[in-house]
């Protein structure tokens, strides 16, 4: 089971907004939206689109590649040509810092 | 006289390289290759997902100042691996290498009186310099990406097979790379077959701790002049951390034959660029691709077979068999060019997934410029089928044992074309032993 890792002050992150970030040799996208914050791989299951360069409305992520949507609180494909959840990691705010720790 | 040229490396930088140069007695033309590829080195960045070859294999994670050049040995670990494709093969001669430094090289008698030379890189440069600059960066092109570059600058070791005009070699030569913790391995293999020769080699890597990071950036390029043949078997079975780029070229001339075999089961990240260049009418190849993933591994293998002259015959078949949240990428292109009338092609690569979050991404591909030709390839994709597996545990196998024969059995048809038995045995076990039990 991998441990909290701190990835950036709480801060650092506008609301809304999001930051592309190296946790444990994984890269993972951390979003701020509402005051709440979670965090995913940064790959699209469609084609392997980075969602950190994807535009963000509410609370949906859409892949700069082609299109597909995928909700950033829970990892969910919202639509084609993704049918498959990203990876959806945990998060906590501690210290006034942003923690995430990884799902295998 | 110094480089110029600035680096965003820390580590693979002017000084170093210059230091490298400096501690080597090599001829003039290898030190211009050196300096011209560190300028592209300088030049080049890091390959990025915009660009169509990566746009499948993150390497954000990569970070090249992690690792340095290769030094000289201090001390040579005690317990080195043996290497998996030599049980009980009679071997003609053997080099072994370990953190980019050749530790041993032998060659029998019989081979030396025939001709045939075989050793490291840099025996083979003092002894044989001409024969390596013909073709030395000739199938590889140095100036190809950063990768391509840095290896082309900084290699310091590698393997060299000399067969002279009309020698046949009987035993198989065998090629070891090793490498420690946070090691780098660089090596070049260079395999020249003259006219009519023919040879076997055994190539493989290794790493000595299982999980520890490693980077290996080198080059394979086999020669295979006119009606020659070659036997090349090349095992990739680095540890889990180890980063593998590389690229490989086989130039086959007139009349003449290669089967390649590839084996890919270790590394953490491998970037592949695997080519075949059909140079001389009547030249065949055949390539076999065996590839298993687990963990979090990432194997991404882009082939090409270049058919350049007519009537030619190349047929590549690759599988692969994935668990956990492994990944495989495998990009063919046959390319026929214009002359290349009566090209015979073919490749296919089937993959057979293992678990529910691993991923096989195929893209076979076709560039056709000849009239007269006849291509094939395809792909497939698919899960080990829970009737088999049924009809199997009601004749007494376990689960477990019942997706091994499965995966074995999917596999089969690639071992049935491969000669040398220690290999089918080394590619059968490995394999077997990985096999976990999925529900």
């Amino acid at each position: 089971m991998s441990e909290f890792v701190r990835v950036a002050a709480a801060d650092a992150i506008a609301d809304p907004g999001k930051q592309v970030f190296e946790v444990e040799d994984q890269i993972v996208v951390v979003f701020h939206v509402d005051g709440q914050y979670s965090c995913l791989d940064d790959v699209c299951t469609h084609d392997d689109g980075p969602l950190g360069d994807g535009r963000l409305e509410g609370c949906t992520i859409a892949c700069p590649r082609h299109g597909a949507k995928f909700d950033i609180r829970t990892g969910a494909a919202l639509s084609m040509p993704a049918t498959r959840p990203t990876v959806c990691h945990e998060v906590k705010v501690e210290d006034d810092a942003v923690w995430v720790r990884l799902r295998s | 006289m110094g480089v110029t040229a600035v680096t965003d490396s820390a580590k693979f930088s002017a000084a170093a390289l210059d230091e490298l140069i400096a501690a080597r007695q090599e001829p003039e033309w290898l030190v211009d290759l050196r300096r011209a590829a560190f300028e592209t080195f300088c030049e080049k960045a890091l390959p990025s997902r915009k660009e169509e070859e990566w746009m499948r294999t993150d390497i954000r994670t990569f970070h090249l100042d992690n690792f340095e050049p290769p030094a000289e040995l201090s001390e040579i670990p005690a317990d080195l691996p043996e290497g998996l494709l030599t049980a009980g093969v009679d071997l003609g001669g053997r080099v072994v290498s370990y953190n980019s430094r050749t530790i041993s090289s032998e060659l029998s008698d019989e081979l030396k009186q025939q001709g045939v030379v075989f050793g490291s890189f840099a025996e083979v440069l003092e002894s044989h310099g001409e024969v390596i600059r013909e073709h030395l960066c000739h199938a590889v092109d140095p100036h190809f990406d950063k990768f391509s570059a840095l290896h082309a600058a900084f290699f310091t070791t590698g393997q060299v097979l000399y067969v002279p005009r009309g020698v046949v070699v009987k035993k198989p030569l065998h090629a070891l790379s090793l490498m420690g913790a946070g090691g780098v391995d660089l090596g070049h293999t260079l395999v020249i077959l003259e006219e009519g020769a023919e040879a076997t080699m055994l190539n493989e890597t290794a790493s000595v701790d299982e999980t520890s990071p490693g980077m290996h950036c080198g080059a394979i390029e086999l020669f295979v002049h006119p009606r020659a043949r070659l036997r090349y078997v090349n095992l990739q079975n680095w540890g889990r951390g180890v980063w593998h780029f590389a690229h490989q070229k086989g130039v086959v001339d007139r009349d003449a034959h290669i089967q390649w075999t590839i084996g890919a089961l270790g590394s953490k990240l491998s970037k592949v660029n695997q080519h075949v260049g059909l140079v001389g009418e009547g030249a065949e190849c055949e390539v076999n691709g065996v590839m298993f993933t687990e963990g979090r591994q990432h194997l991404s293998y882009h082939t090409l077979q270049h058919h350049q002259a007519p009537h030619c015959h190349s047929n590549f078949l690759y599988k692969a068999a994935l668990q956990d949240r492994s990944r495989t990428v495998w990009r063919g292109m046959i390319k026929v060019d214009e002359g290349a009338q009566r090209t015979d092609g073919y490749q296919r690569n089937d993959n057979l997934l293992l678990t529910k979050h691993c991923r096989a991404d195929s893209i076979p591909g076709l560039e056709i410029e000849a009239d007269d030709v006849r291509c094939t390839h395809g792909a497939t994709t698919g899960q080990v089928d829970e009737e088999q597996i049924f009809y199997a545990q009601c004749r007494g196998f376990t689960r477990n044992e019942a997706i091994r024969a499965i995966v074995i059995g999917f596999f089969q048809q690639v071992f049935d074309r491969i000669p040398v038995e220690s290999v089918r045995e080394a590619l059968g076990k490995s394999i077997a032993v990985r096999v976990r039990e999925y529900e």
